[in-house]
């Protein structure tokens, strides 16, 4: 392990000059703090927060912050990251404290439950508006642990882009290649754990550690190239003779680099090597060689060399850098959802489709999206007035106050993805949604009854027509405790952000539990005047013809095939004589 | 050389499952001891579907094999297929370090593994990388490039993949017979080792394998795959045609179009077929041949929609090799002459010795390539092997030095 040390004192940054702080948000956040404590770390001071205080009190970090006091009461969120978010919002003076007059602060979080995609978009705007350098690593969910969670983690990550100086995202999936299968799982989350906490540490030591070569975080910088990149990270140490080979492998292996290939595309690569005193010269070229092989020749290597006692006789690589544009996996989770959608890079910092997008098919059916929708267009003034009353529902704040920065491009998005929607749903929806699903939806319900008198209005078919929408919607819920909608208005930006992020569902789950009578019950009183009952009739009749036609005509045109997988090319189907089809 | 050099191919085709039990002498030619096939079950489209019942098929060929051969079969080179498969070209970029110099065989696994490394869907796995051939300092085609001075190095590969669990399921049927499996093959990459001779792939070749279930291909220039592919629709397609439009039973339809077909339009005769089997029925040879082009026009042309668009079809100096039970159909060569506006040769296995009256029948060309295709990878090890330790050896020497 590489350490910073103390005792060089000869070009060594003074500390107070370079505070690091290092947070560890949630409880994979708090896995990572800890285990950067046991591996001896006297460089960087810790601080854990966490919701649930059970997981806090074992935490062995130095400093500790508990979120939510009141709301959770020492519970965890339960996966809820809006609670997170309420939960860090009731600390958040807590935390500007704690993050005040560092230099430079590591946020490592895991994404996907609620703590840790709630909690850490909030730290992270603090720490931005305190004007301090801010890193943040964060883990994504296994692929397992649904689609759900990993909605919630792009959403998190996209908010957290925004306000962080660079983003360093590990996929947990990709992490399952370095260990093997059958290691125990405390082996496993250890070692995801070790590697994250190897990279904080060696981009502090690549951003402090005195060296010959100096690099320092204006390099850091340049190499991360913090608008819509995605980072690259690798970090290698070795000993014995053939250590400057091995350590640039085991750089090269890391899971971010996907073995050396992404660094061909990258605009500048930052190289760092660091040894004992016995580190020669030669070893030196030859990592860099090493590396050289992977990199384009246009880009623009960073490199620093620095020696440190502590490593002895071993030798450690650090690679760091970014490459432009789409994310392959952010990619796939966009395009599964809806293929028209344009590619979303990872680390990105500009890029605000996503949330939506990942919205969708938890709410595709929902037309509370869809009463949305008519928003997307609003100028930014009608905005900022509903916004003014707190008593606006939150759901469509979000959709509306989020559309106001990108501009048509989403609405065509958006108008895109929920076309299809406008044409039969509405009716049924509110009745038997509303009713079988779980009350998640229960929000969605709300925007549900401003749809039909948008409807009623023609609204519907206007993307231009905005404002009728939310003035109903603000006498049918009020009550939420939409607090920080009050306290943070004057910081608008920064508090959509946060509101679009959060999912808004959730917390009127638990009003409509304890308060039955708004939520589902509301909406079977208003779709009647609709005639919902023939709307009803009309779509089941449709399903019924869309099945026969569905299982017919194949089994009459293919013969033998009829049971196999089709075999279509240019949207034809070929197991269908052709002298049938060019006949027609 | 290994201990022994008696091979076995395996293919589960559509229509047939076969086993070919081959000798490779010291010469390099390939004696067939024996074959076992038995009429197929259970597959479609060249992929296993009923997997109890293509055991029962294999099982019998397998018997049949070793009855003739005489030898006991326990590893099998197994040729796949299906629409699964798929296939692109990708090029590794590596900088050789500056004091270095020679390109040494490092060097050449490392740009084979970049090369390799295409973002492939998730549920694929290779099935081959197929050296096309390298770049020094952009100086072109270069073969072996080992030994030579340069700074950049760059390896074209052509990359076979196709859906993971539709091969395992291939595999885990055989190895359930029970048969071990020692490698895969893409049932093309193994037809062309025995229909294409080092000529026809240095100057250009085209070869189609039309079989029951499946069409495949693989097209060489400059002695390089360039492509390969599969259309999952064959000879059981037209049957079918057949069947579907006449309607008549599958049996009837088969047995038209093998006595009585062509799929060209050119010279039909004027002429009423009495379809057997059903008392009155007759058919126009013009009816039937016009089923038959329809098909095979439309498959032809969607195997050489790609190659066009790329530009492969001008470089084909030997043409177009027509092979799989299919290609045996009439008309099928001046058809394809037409579509493709190439020469056209029907195909089978050739240079063998053993009963080889057999396999110049152009249904065996997959399974025999498969004992060649096993063949050339025995040839590459021990090769690889010397060189490489060659390569050790210099490396010693010169990093001693410094």
């Amino acid at each position: 392990m590489i350490e910073y040390n103390e005792g060089e004192a000869n070009e060594v940054p003074d500390r107070s000059e370079f505070g690091v702080k290092v947070i560890g948000v949630g409880g994979a956040g708090a896995n990572v703090l800890d285990r950067m404590a046991l591996e001896g770390s006297d460089d960087a001071e810790l601080l854990t927060l966490n919701t649930d205080v059970r997981a806090l009190s074992t935490s062995v970090s130095s400093d500790k912050i508990q979120l939510g006091t009141t709301l959770l009461k020492g519970m965890g969120t339960g996966g809820d990251p809006s609670l997170g978010k309420q939960a860090a919002l009731e600390a958040v003076d807590d935390i500007r404290e704690a993050v005040r007059g560092y230099k430079m602060i590591f946020v490592c979080v895991g994404l996907g439950g609620g703590t840790g995609s709630g909690a850490a978009p909030e730290v992270c705007r603090v720490a931005r508006e305190e004007g301090i350098f801010l890193v943040v690593f964060a883990t994504l969910p296994f692929s397992f642990e649904g689609q759900r969670r990993m909605d919630q983690a792009m959403d998190a990550l996209n908010t957290i882009g925004r306000y962080a100086n660079a983003v360093i995202a590990f996929d947990n999936d990709r992490m399952g290649e370095l260990i093997v299968p059958k290691d125990g799982v405390t082996q496993a989350f250890a070692a995801a754990d070790k590697i994250i906490s190897q990279s904080i540490r060696a981009t502090m030591n690549v951003a402090f550690r005195p060296g010959i070569i100096r690099i320092g975080i204006d390099d850091l910088l340049s190499a991360l190239d913090a608008t819509d990149s995605r980072c690259l990270f690798g970090y290698g140490v070795a000993k014995g003779d053939n250590r400057s080979h091995e350590a640039v492998e085991q750089a090269l292996k890391c899971p971010l680099l996907d073995r050396g290939k992404l660094l061909n595309d990258a605009n500048a690569v930052l190289v760092q090597v660091a040894g004992g005193e016995t580190m020669t010269l030669y070893e030196v070229q030859m990592v860099m060689e090493e590396v050289t092989k992977h990199v384009g020749s246009e880009t623009q290597i960073l490199f620093g060399t620095g020696t440190d006692k502590r490593l002895s006789n071993s030798l450690s690589v650090t690679i760091i850098s970014s490459i432009v544009g789409p994310n392959a996996e952010a990619q796939q989770v966009v395009e599964a959802v809806e293929p028209e959608e344009p590619p979303v890079s990872l680390g990105m910092l500009a890029a605000p489709i996503p949330p939506l997008a990942a919205a969708a098919p938890e709410y595709q059916e929902e037309v509370a999206e869809e009463s949305v929708l008519p928003e997307f267009a609003l100028p930014e003034e009608p905005v900022a007035e509903a916004y003014g009353e707190t008593v606006v529902t939150e759901g469509i704040i979000e959709g509306a106050v989020e559309e106001t920065y990108e501009a048509e491009v989403d609405s065509d998005a958006g108008s895109a993805v929920f076309e299809p929607i406008d044409e039969e749903q509405p009716a049924y929806a509110p009745q038997e949604i509303a009713g079988e699903e779980d009350s998640i939806f229960d929000e969605d319900d709300d925007g549900d009854v401003l749809n039909p008198i948008a409807r009623a209005m023609g609204g519907d078919d206007e993307l231009t027509m905005p404002i009728q929408p939310p003035v109903p919607a603000a006498d049918e819920e009020g009550e939420v405790g939409h607090v920080e909608a009050v306290t943070e208005t004057s910081q608008k930006i920064t508090l959509t952000r946060m509101l679009s992020k959060g999912n808004t569902g959730r917390i009127k789950t638990r009003d409509a539990k304890t308060d039955p009578g708004p939520g589902p019950a509301l909406p079977p009183t208003k779709p009647p005047g609709l005639a919902d009952e023939l709307d009803i009739e009309e779509t089941s009749d449709e399903a019924r013809r869309q099945q026969e036609m569905l299982q017919l005509e194949p089994v009459a045109g293919k013969g033998r095939f009829a049971k196999t997988d089709p075999t279509i090319v240019d949207g034809e189907d070929l197991d269908v004589p052709t002298f049938l089809r060019k006949k027609d | 050389m290994a201990s022994s050099n008696i091979y076995v191919g395996l293919e589960i085709g559509t229509s047939k499952v076969c086993i070919v039990v081959g000798e490779v002498r010291n010469d390099g030619a390939i004696k067939i001891l024996g074959v076992g096939q038995h009429p197929s079950a259970g597959v479609r489209k060249g992929e296993v579907v009923d997997s109890e019942t293509v055991q029962t098929c294999l099982h019998d060929a397998l018997m049949r094999a070793e009855e003739r051969s005489d030898v006991e079969v326990n590893t099998v080179f197994l040729a796949v297929t299906g629409s699964h498969i798929q296939s692109i070209n990708n090029r590794g970029t590596i900088r050789v370090a500056d004091e270095q110099m020679e390109i040494n065989s490092e060097d050449l696994e490392e740009v084979k593994k970049i090369a390799r490394d295409v973002p492939l869907p998730k549920e694929n796995g290779y099935i081959h990388s197929i050296i096309q051939h390298y770049f020094v300092d952009g100086q072109d085609k270069v073969l072996n490039p080992l030994g030579m001075l340069g700074q950049k190095l760059e390896a074209d590969y052509h990359i076979v993949h196709g859906v993971k669990t539709r091969i395992q399921n291939a595999i885990k049927c055989v190895r359930e017979v029970p048969l071990e499996v020692e490698d895969i093959v893409f049932s093309p990459v193994a037809a062309a080792q025995v229909v294409l001779n080092r000529e026809a792939k240095n100057e250009g070749a085209l070869l189609i394998d039309i079989g029951g279930g499946t069409t495949d291909y693989i097209c060489f220039v400059d002695g390089a795959v360039v492509a390969s592919g599969c259309v999952a629709v064959g000879g059981d397609h037209i049957t079918n045609d057949i069947a579907l439009v006449l309607k008549i039973p599958l049996a009837r339809a088969e047995k038209l179009k093998v006595t009585h077909g062509s799929a060209s339009m050119k010279n039909v005769i004027d002429a009423e077929i009495a379809v057997e089997g059903e008392a009155g029925k007759k058919v126009s040879q013009e009816m039937l041949n016009g089923i038959m082009n329809a098909r095979v026009t439309e498959l032809l042309s969607v195997v050489a929609e790609p190659l066009k668009q790329q530009g492969l079809l001008d470089k084909l100096g030997k043409g177009i090799f027509l092979t799989g039970g299919s290609s045996l159909m009439n008309g099928i060569g001046d058809l394809a002459e037409d579509i493709f506006g190439i020469p056209v040769q029907k195909a089978g296995s050739s240079s063998m010795s053993g009963p080889s009256a057999l396999f110049e029948n152009p249904q065996y060309a997959t399974p025999v390539g498969l004992i060649r295709y096993a063949q050339l990878l025995d040839e590459q090890k021990p090769k690889k092997g010397a060189l490489s330790k060659l390569g050790q050896k210099f490396e010693k020497i010169f990093g001693g030095g410094k």
